[in-house]
């Protein structure tokens, strides 16, 4: 048994071709080209700031997010929306 | 995972980030010159008003220039929301300081950029900024010599200082 290919993480990033990325979030998965893959981290990045994500806990404690060209509308709350940024960052990381 | 990304864009995410903050300081400088621009035209001060609004234009072709080397080395420029700019002044001196505290904020910020280009080794960018810094020199030299003008004649007429300060 293979600890490593056992676990399913409930948030995460694939390369699928050169151009093409699946964000997979539970049971969503959501296809992205490059552009789009920016967008996202843009976007989350901006959700995360901490004057941002203290307005959000403070207000509704969600985030509803336009994923792709806004063909996907996500609904996520405050640990899944930290978790994506984690994901994401780790993507990035070792540019 | 260090290709797949590395693969789509030359830019490094975080000198991105940080070149993306500073077209929104630029386009913002850029506003707020208009809006200088605008007090001076409206009382006749033709030097003054031929100056911001030239200072209005080059922020933002800086401005343009950063967008367009962040898509053109695979990033994403994000285009800025502008805040609220302040459109009251005290005085055509008043003016003039708040020009140059400006643009000591925006030489600030090109050596944060220029710093985290060195920081992770992006050596595409760091070239690029050096014209900016370059520039900055420029820029922080002509508002103070200008303000330098005031010192000698301070207690003139307005008019008369806007006559005598440089139109280049």
């Amino acid at each position: 048994m293979s600890v490593f290919t056992d676990i399913q993480f409930s948030t995460q990033l694939q390369k699928v071709t050169f151009c093409k990325y699946l964000l997979i979030l539970d049971n969503k998965r959501i296809s992205l080209t490059f552009p789009q893959l920016l967008q996202l981290r843009y976007k989350v990045k901006e959700h995360t700031t901490c004057v941002n994500l203290e307005q959000t806990i403070n207000n509704h404690n969600f985030v509803l997010l336009p994923i792709a060209d806004r063909q996907h509308l996500v609904f996520l709350e405050i640990p899944k929306l930290l978790d994506l940024k984690e994901e994401l960052e780790c993507y990035f990381y070792s540019f | 995972m260090k290709t797949a990304i590395r693969k789509q864009m030359t830019i490094h995410p975080e000198v991105m980030d940080v070149l993306n903050e500073q077209v929104a300081l630029e386009m913002h400088a850029s506003a707020s010159y208009l809006a200088m621009a605008s007090w001076c035209d409206q009382r006749d001060l033709v030097n003054s008003k031929a100056f911001f609004y030239k200072q209005a234009e080059e922020e933002r072709e800086h401005g343009m220039k950063i967008f367009n080397f962040i898509n053109d080395a695979g990033g994403a420029a994000v285009s800025p929301a502008i805040p609220i700019v302040n459109n009251e002044f005290e005085s055509l001196q008043a003016i003039y300081e708040t020009s140059l505290d400006q643009e000591i904020q925006v030489t600030q910020s090109i050596y944060k950029c220029f710093k985290q280009a060195r920081k992770v080794d992006d050596f595409a960018s760091e070239v690029f900024l050096q014209w900016f810094v370059n520039e900055q020199v420029e820029e922080e030299d002509t508002v103070r010599s200008i303000l330098g003008v005031f010192e000698l004649m301070g207690d003139m007429p307005l008019k008369m200082i806007d006559e005598r300060l440089p139109t280049e």
